[in-house]
Parts: C-alpha cells; sequence; structure tokens
C-alpha cells in the first residue's frame, strides 16, 4: 500500500536542488509544494518513491522533487507508471501531468489505468492551456476560448476528466486547486493513501498564456469545497452530478471514495505469482517443456 | 525428390478443408519423426479466415539437422483439390513428388489439376469412405493419412500411435481404438498399393534420443525467462503474440508478471517503466507495432534503460501480409528513430539458436543499457523444429552494472567512464535517486540545453557499442575461408543459404557463406575480413529494396561483384534456387578469368 509511515520527513526533505523553470506565478509551483507536504505527511523516504511524469510545463515535476523521477514522453506517464508498479509492487508511484499529456495525447491510456485498479496516484495540472508550446488549444479549454490555434475561437467542446473518471469506474476521484494549499496537500495525501488507483484534478492556472489577473480572482470566485455543500463522497451518481459542473463551478475536496476499495492489480498479480510458483519447473529446465514424450 | 537423396529427406505437403485434421496430422508425424530420432521443421498456412476454409501443413523430415522446410513437395496430400491448389507457392508439385489425393473426388489420376506438371506417381485414395468404415466417423481421416505415410514411407509406424493414443487417453479407449483400426486401415492400403519408387527413408542413428518439438516465438519467451526477463509488456499482432501467450502462461511461477496493455506503446511503456524499477523486461511486436514504439524506443535509448524488443517480421509496408514472412523491417529496426541512435540489431536463423539470440539480446540489453531488438521473422517464429537438448548452464546471465557504496556518495547516474557505461540505480536504491529522462541531461541527470553537454552524451551513447563490433561468436562464416565466391544471408534465409551452400560444395564450387546474428550497428571488420578474397558474391535477402545490401553498403566498400539476390515476401527461396544463381557468377567469374571481358552485369 501506498501510504505506509516509516520515518518522520520534512516537505524540505522532498525538495531537490533543481530550480523550477515554470514562469513567476505560475499555479505549479503551489502543487509542488503540496506534494512536498503529502509526502512528507505519509513520511516514505524519497528513494522509496517513483514518480513519472510525461511532457510539459507540470511534468518537469518529478525533478524537483528528491524521489526517483521519469520525465518520460508525451502522453506516457500512466503505462510507464504502471510497469514500475508491476515490476516493484513496494514502492509508491505517483504519476503527474497537464490536461494535454494526459486527456489528449495520452487520453487512451486513463480508462486501461482505471480498469486495472494499480495502487497509483495521478494529479493532473490542469490550465486549460498548453502553455510550454506557448498558448495553443488544449482539451479542457472551453468552447470558444481564443488561442494562436483558434484564432475565431475553438469549435470543441472541453473534455470533462472528473466525469470521465467516474464514469471509468475510479475509486478515487478529487480537484483539488492551488489556491488552498493545505486543503490541496490534503487531497494529494489522501489520494496516495488510497489503496488503488486515485486521481485528483489540480486547477492550476497559466499566467503567461491561460489567465489575466482578473480571471484569477474570478477562479477564487469560483471556488466551493464539497464538504461545505454536503457532499457524500461514498455516493458516486452523486459525484457525477457535481462534476457535470466543471468549468462553471470549481468544486474542491473529493468527488468519489470507494468506501470498499476491490483488491488492486498488485495485491491479483501476487496472489497468481503465489498460486503459480507452485508448479514451477527449475527456471534452468524451462525448455522441458518442449520435451515430447 | 527433394535436394537430398530421399532416402534421407522427406518433405511432405498436406492441405484440406478447415476441421480435416491437416495441422494436427502434421504434429502427429513431426512428434512420431522426433521420436525416431529424425531431425524435423513444419510449417503450416491457413487462408485469412478465422475459422473454416483450408489449412495446409509442410512437414520435412531429415536423418540430417535441417534448418529450413525444404523445397519441392515428395509427397502431397490432397484432401480436395481446392484446397490444396490454393497454396500453390507454399506447396509446389514437380516431376518427383508422389501425389495422394482423396478418391471421393473422383478425378482420374490422370485429369488431377496439377497445370504443367507430371507427377512421379499419381494415387486416389478413399479416405473418407476408410475412416467412416474403420473408425465409424469420417473425422478419422487424418489417421488413416497418417496410417499411409507409416505405410509407404516408413515413419511413424509405432510412434504415431503412442502419440495419438496420449493425446485421445482422456476422451476413452473407444475413441483411441477406433484410430488404431483408422491408422491400420491407412497402413494396410499403402502395403497392398506400392509406390513404384521405394521412398522409405532410412531409419535414423540417433533413433531414442531425447529430442524438443518447438517453434521460435515460444523458445523466444522461454529463453527470455531463462535470461531473467520477469516482466512482458505487449499487445496482440500476428505473427509475435505467441511470446505474449508463452509469458501469461509462465513468468508468473517465476515472480514476474506480464501486462497485455491498451495498445503497443502502452506495451513497451510498462516495459520501460519495469527496467527503470530494476527489473529485466521485453516487449514483442510485429511490423505495424514497431512502428508505435518507436517514440518509447528513442526514450530507452537516451534514459539509458535495459530492454529487449522483439519484432517477428511479415509483410510490409503497413499491414501488408500479416502471415507471411519478409525480412523487411530492417531498416525500421536499425534507424527508426528521430536523432542519432545506435540500437543493436540481432537476428536468430532458426527456432534452435532463437535461444542463444535471446539470451544474447538480453546479456546486452543489460550489459550496455540499451534497447535490443531481436528481429525474428514469420519463419522462423511459427515453424516447428526438432531440436537437440539445450545445455543451458553453458550460458552466461549478464545484469546491468550497478552502483557501489563509492559510486552512492555523489551518486551521477549518467557519468562518464572509460568504457561509457554508468552504474545504475534503480528506485528503492538509497542514494541512488536520479531523474531518468527523455530530455538531454547531465552526468547527473538534471535536465540541459546545453550543445556541449548533448555532443558528449550522444558521444557516450554511441560509443560505448563500440565492442560490440568485435564480438565474433556473433558472426558465422561457413565453407572456403579462401573463396572468391561468396553468399550472405541473415534471419531465416541463412537456414536455406547454409543448406545451398552444401549443394554448391558438394558440385565442387569454391564457395562460402557469412551469417551475421548482429546485423546492426554494422561490424565493418567482419565483413572487411570476408570479402578479402571475395571476387563475386550474393546478398540474398527477403526485401523488395535490398535493404541488407543498402545496409552494408552505408558502412563499407563492397566488391564490385556483389550484388543483392533480393525479392520480396512471401514465396521462399529454394536452396536450388540459390545454387543456380552462384553458378551464374561462377560463369562470369570465369568469363572474366578467360578475358573475354564482355559486360556482365
Amino acid at each position: 500500500m501506498n501510504g505506509t509511515a516509516t520515518c518522520d520527513f520534512q516537505p524540505k526533505d522532498y525538495k531537490s536542488d533543481l530550480k523550477p523553470i515554470w514562469c513567476p506565478g505560475c499555479g505549479d509551483f503551489g502543487v509542488l509544494q503540496g506534494i512536498y507536504r503529502a509526502l512528507a505527511a505519509i513520511g516514505r523516504p524519497p528513494h522509496e518513491i517513483a514518480f513519472v511524469s510525461g511532457i510539459g510545463c507540470s511534468s518537469r515535476i518529478p525533478g524537483y522533487t528528491t524521489a526517483y523521477g521519469f520525465n518520460s514522453v508525451h502522453g506516457r506517464s500512466l503505462p510507464i507508471a504502471q510497469g514500475i508498479k508491476m515490476a516493484n509492487p513496494d514502492l509508491l508511484v505517483l504519476a503527474a501531468g497537464g490536461d494535454g499529456d494526459g486527456f489528449s495525447i495520452g487520453g487512451g491510456h486513463l480508462a486501461h489505468m482505471v480498469r486495472r485498479n494499480m495502487d497509483i496516484a495521478y494529479i493532473v495540472m490542469d490550465n486549460q492551456i498548453y502553455g510550454l508550446t506557448k498558448g495553443q488549444l488544449s482539451p479542457t479549454s472551453h468552447k470558444g476560448l481564443t488561442t494562436c490555434t483558434s484564432r475565431h475561437g475553438s469549435l470543441e467542446e472541453p473534455v470533462n476528466p472528473l466525469l470521465y473518471m467516474l464514469a471509468y469506474g475510479a475509486g478515487f476521484v478529487a480537484q483539488a486547486a492551488p489556491t488552498d494549499l493545505p486543503g490541496m496537500a490534503a487531497i494529494i495525501e489522501a489520494a496516495i493513501r488510497y489503496p488503488g488507483f486515485a486521481f485528483v484534478n489540480i486547477q492550476s492556472p497559466c499566467v503567461t498564456y491561460g489567465m489575466e489577473e482578473q480571471q484569477l480572482k474570478g477562479l477564487k470566485a469560483m471556488q466551493e469545497s464539497l464538504e461545505g455543500l454536503g457532499h457524500d463522497s461514498t455516493d458516486r451518481l452523486a459525484a457525477m452530478d457535481l462534476a457535470q459542473h466543471y468549468g462553471r463551478k470549481l468544486h474542491l475536496g473529493v468527488f468519489y471514495r470507494n468506501p470498499e476499495p476491490p483488491p488492486t492489480y498488485g495485491d491479483l498479480v501476487k496472489a497468481r505469482q503465489e498460486e503459480l510458483s507452485k508448479n514451477a519447473l527449475p527456471v534452468e529446465r524451462i525448455l522441458d517443456l518442449f520435451i515430447k514424450k | 525428390m527433394s535436394d537430398q537423396s530421399p532416402a534421407h529427406n522427406l518433405v511432405f505437403g498436406m492441405a484440406g478443408s478447415g476441421g480435416d485434421g491437416i495441422v494436427s496430422a502434421g504434429d502427429s508425424l513431426l512428434q512420431a519423426a522426433a521420436a525416431e530420432g529424425y531431425h524435423g521443421v513444419m510449417t503450416k498456412s491457413f487462408g485469412s479466415q478465422i475459422r473454416g476454409g483450408e489449412s495446409s501443413c509442410r512437414v520435412r523430415i531429415s536423418t540430417e539437422p535441417i534448418l529450413n522446410p525444404g523445397g519441392n513437395l515428395d509427397v502431397a496430400v490432397a484432401l480436395n483439390w481446392e484446397d490444396f491448389l490454393k497454396f500453390g507457392a507454399e506447396l509446389p508439385v514437380s516431376g518427383n513428388t508422389v501425389v495422394i489425393y482423396e478418391a471421393a473426388t473422383l478425378i482420374p489420376p490422370d485429369r488431377i489439376p496439377l497445370v504443367g506438371v507430371v507427377p512421379r506417381q499419381v494415387i486416389p485414395v478413399p479416405m473418407t469412405q476408410m475412416a467412416k468404415d474403420t473408425a465409424g466417423t469420417e473425422r478419422a481421416k487424418n489417421t488413416v493419412v497418417l496410417g499411409l505415410i507409416a505405410g509407404w514411407f516408413g515413419i511413424g509406424a509405432v510412434a504415431v500411435m503412442k502419440g495419438i493414443r496420449k493425446k485421445l487417453a482422456k476422451k476413452g479407449e473407444e475413441l483411441v481404438e477406433a484410430n488404431q483400426r483408422a491408422f491400420d486401415a491407412g497402413r494396410a492400403f499403402a502395403m497392398a498399393n506400392p509406390l513404384r519408387v521405394n521412398m522409405n527413408i532410412v531409419p535414423s542413428e540417433t533413433k531414442g534420443a531425447l529430442k524438443l518439438i518447438t517453434d521460435g516465438n515460444d523458445m523466444c519467451a522461454a529463453a527470455a525467462i531463462f535470461a531473467g526477463c520477469r516482466f512482458f509488456g505487449g499487445y496482440p499482432i500476428t505473427p509475435s503474440t505467441e511470446i505474449m501467450q508463452f509469458f501469461t502462461d509462465h513468468v508468473w511461477k517465476y515472480g514476474g508478471s506480464v501486462l497485455q496493455a491498451e495498445d503497443e506503446i502502452a506495451g513497451i511503456g510498462a516495459a520501460v517503466g519495469a527496467s527503470f524499477a530494476g527489473v529485466k523486461a521485453m516487449t514483442a511486436t510485429s511490423g505495424p507495432g514497431l512502428s508505435l514504439k518507436t517514440e518509447m524506443m528513442g526514450l530507452a535509448t537516451i534514459a539509458e534503460l535495459p530492454l529487449v524488443i522483439v519484432d517477428v517480421q511479415r509483410g510490409g509496408p503497413s499491414t501488408g501480409l500479416p502471415t507471411k514472412n519478409e525480412q523487411s523491417d530492417l531498416f525500421a529496426a536499425c534507424f527508426s528513430a528521430h536523432g542519432d541512435v545506435i540500437r543493436p540489431v540481432l537476428a536468430p536463423t532458426c527456432v534452435a539458436d532463437t535461444f542463444r539470440i535471446t539470451v544474447e539480446a538480453f546479456n546486452i540489453a543489460e550489459y550496455y543499457q540499451t534497447p535490443v531488438i531481436i528481429l525474428s521473422d514469420q519463419e522462423i517464429s511459427q515453424r516447428k523444429e526438432t531440436l537437440d537438448p539445450i545445455d543451458v548452464s553453458q550460458f552466461e546471465i549478464i545484469e546491468r552494472l550497478q552502483p557501489n557504496a563509492h559510486d552512492l556518495k555523489d551518486y551521477k547516474r549518467f557519468a562518464q567512464t572509460e568504457n561509457f557505461i554508468s552504474p545504475i540505480s534503480h528506485p528503492g536504491m538509497l542514494g541512488g535517486t536520479y531523474l531518468a529522462s527523455g530530455i538531454e541531461h547531465t552526468e547527473g541527470g538534471a535536465p540541459t540545453n546545453s550543445g556541449t553537454v548533448h555532443a558528449r552524451m550522444n558521444d557516450k551513447r554511441t560509443r560505448k557499442f563500440d565492442p560490440l563490433k568485435d564480438r565474433k561468436d556473433l558472426f558465422e562464416v561457413l565453407g572456403n575461408p579462401s573463396a572468391p565466391l561468396a553468399m550472405v544471408a541473415w534471419g531465416s534465409v541463412a537456414g536455406v543459404c547454409r543448406e545451398a551452400l552444401q549443394m554448391a560444395l558438394d558440385e565442387g564450387l569454391n564457395v562460402k557463406l557469412m551469417v551475421p546474428y548482429l546485423l546492426y550497428p554494422v561490424a565493418e571488420g567482419a565483413y572487411r575480413e570476408f570479402f578479402a578474397s571475395v571476387r563475386k558474391g550474393l546478398i540474398i535477402e527477403q526485401t523488395h529494396l535490398a535493404q541488407f545490401h543498402k545496409l552494408l553498403r552505408m558502412h563499407l566498400d563492397l566488391p564490385a561483384g556483389v550484388r543483392p539476390l533480393a525479392r520480396s515476401g512471401a514465396n521462399p527461396f529454394l536452396p536450388g534456387e540459390i545454387v543456380a544463381a552462384l553458378h551464374n557468377l561462377l560463369s562470369e567469374l570465369q568469363r572474366r578469368h578467360e578475358g573475354k571481358l564482355q559486360p556482365q552485369e
């Protein structure tokens, strides 16, 4: 399980020497702080953590931690994270990226990630824009948004990450924002502790291509805590109902947490290994399988 | 008659409708031959439908080791002509073939639908009727066929029924007895109607010796598990899927796991992740899947992660010929990535050496911290061979270089070392944390935009492979080492060329053959040495563009008389055809030598 505390760690113990290249004011700074805090609260030593990302501004994040990091290729953090988890189930495995990385190029992996229910926490820094390539349309950009690839306004509806993940059957779905740092850190911690695949959408504004200061204020105004609404986070249908407000209302908190988490993929793998190893030929004799008597 | 005396070597081809049990009969025949000490190769071919339709198999049996399924058939068995004729290229009939066919087709022996060929002998046999009469079901007609073969060619009189008994034991003694009657009836028919020429195969000298029977895909997967591979990520694609199937059957037993991913990219991605986590990992695919995996191959190259990728080639481009053989993924295997990349490419030539090549691929991947491609092909991957047992204790297993306490003090994952290979840590290792990345990085792993660092890292990532080119054990030279005539062939085509070489030597030609197991990086030295004595030569390959010929020419000057003998799949090269091409080269050489300098090329 991801969340076994072993030692006392401070958030700074997870901070690497690399200086973030993000623009001043980027929401991802806050997300990084939230991750440091969550990891310290859990207390797994950095060398027992594997932190995988794809490509994009947000995907730089593993390099800013002292964990084993993997800054891979665009959209493929989840397959790599799965391979790591299957190869060594004892590791705490995190995946992170942006909305383009996760819902466009890597979108095909999400449903299958959920189906397999590996004990991995996936954090998406959702800014509704492509920042690193300097301001193009993203899958979560709202319809009508004018960008350098949609000069006359986008013609497409945005995807709804929360509704997708709930519909796929994810056991843990939450949304957070760096404007509420303690709340966000607590949500990330809960996601990591959830025994199974956990998804956190973080509204992490892009101050360079995404939002004017005015809009940032608007974002704050849209914030509403799910707890304050009295939402029952064990009710998947109620969660789906609330998730429909994505883009219009910024609900923060846990939308859904399966109260009875099913066995993880890792548990199932372990059981199969134990069952089948009883009948194993020594590996030096594996070619005996081809003897026809 | 095939290429050698029929007494030592027989090629059977059988075809019928799906459900006739043709492939099952081929399996029984191969197993019986192995039990009686013969060497054998079996290939099978189907129509493009999933069920029903037509199927065929070809079984070659020999007293000597063989590495190809042979040329023209010695024995053709047609359960019906319509199906048989669909496999014209796979089942070529000649004037030396004995043709056995289902008498119920009511076609007289002199009217069989083989155009332009007069077989040695044509025998109608009422196989279906015999099956009904003896076993009570026409399903037993494949057993009748096996009885005919036992009677006429002396293979499997005891072993076939032993195998059938074992296979059917669970289904009851009644069925076993019924099949015994069908088999006896076939054998009795053969005894009562002897062939015009005695085609009994001579008894094998190794009767009773232990033999294994398997195909290239199963062999590759078993070898991978032996080599320590404990993770497989992949996606089904013909003709590589059996590799994943073998893993799903067996890898759990050794504490490993397998992931049937949602696509090819996720399959290799999971393998990259597993390797990063410190576990030997593999993926397998075929042409179109290799294209999809390309970006991840580049990632594993720059992140210096060990990984084995099997590409079982089929006809391309795109979906191409999914069930037929070709060697045309060579360029893709060597070059498909952006940036400056060297990635070792190894090719087995038969089922037997798939074991060694697969173990070698893991050793190279782990030692050099790199993706390695095993370039297998449909022919090797899906044909069955009889094999002598392999002494696995002779194989060394290499593990990746891990950091020691000193390395971990101020750990630099991508440290520049004398041989360009840096100790590699994995998650869980205290002191070894680093950032693996597809982006250019410093020795410590920090992302960088520095052109100087990039040039130095490119140098590290490419020069580390230099020693590979000096590996003499990854090349084989057969025949007369100083011959002026030469052949170079790789993969399954090398198996055909080995036999062509023997035929040519027997005919007195002064010729040699080079079989490279390492295709890339190109070992210039090995080829220069080989070509030093060569005046005329053939680079023999199943590609349209003569890819291997071009690959060699990129790296070295070939003698002017060396040219490609190249063609697309799916028709296999035949040993006799290659010998004929060698004779042409020889006569060109002789004419030149006599001073009659007519342009020959």
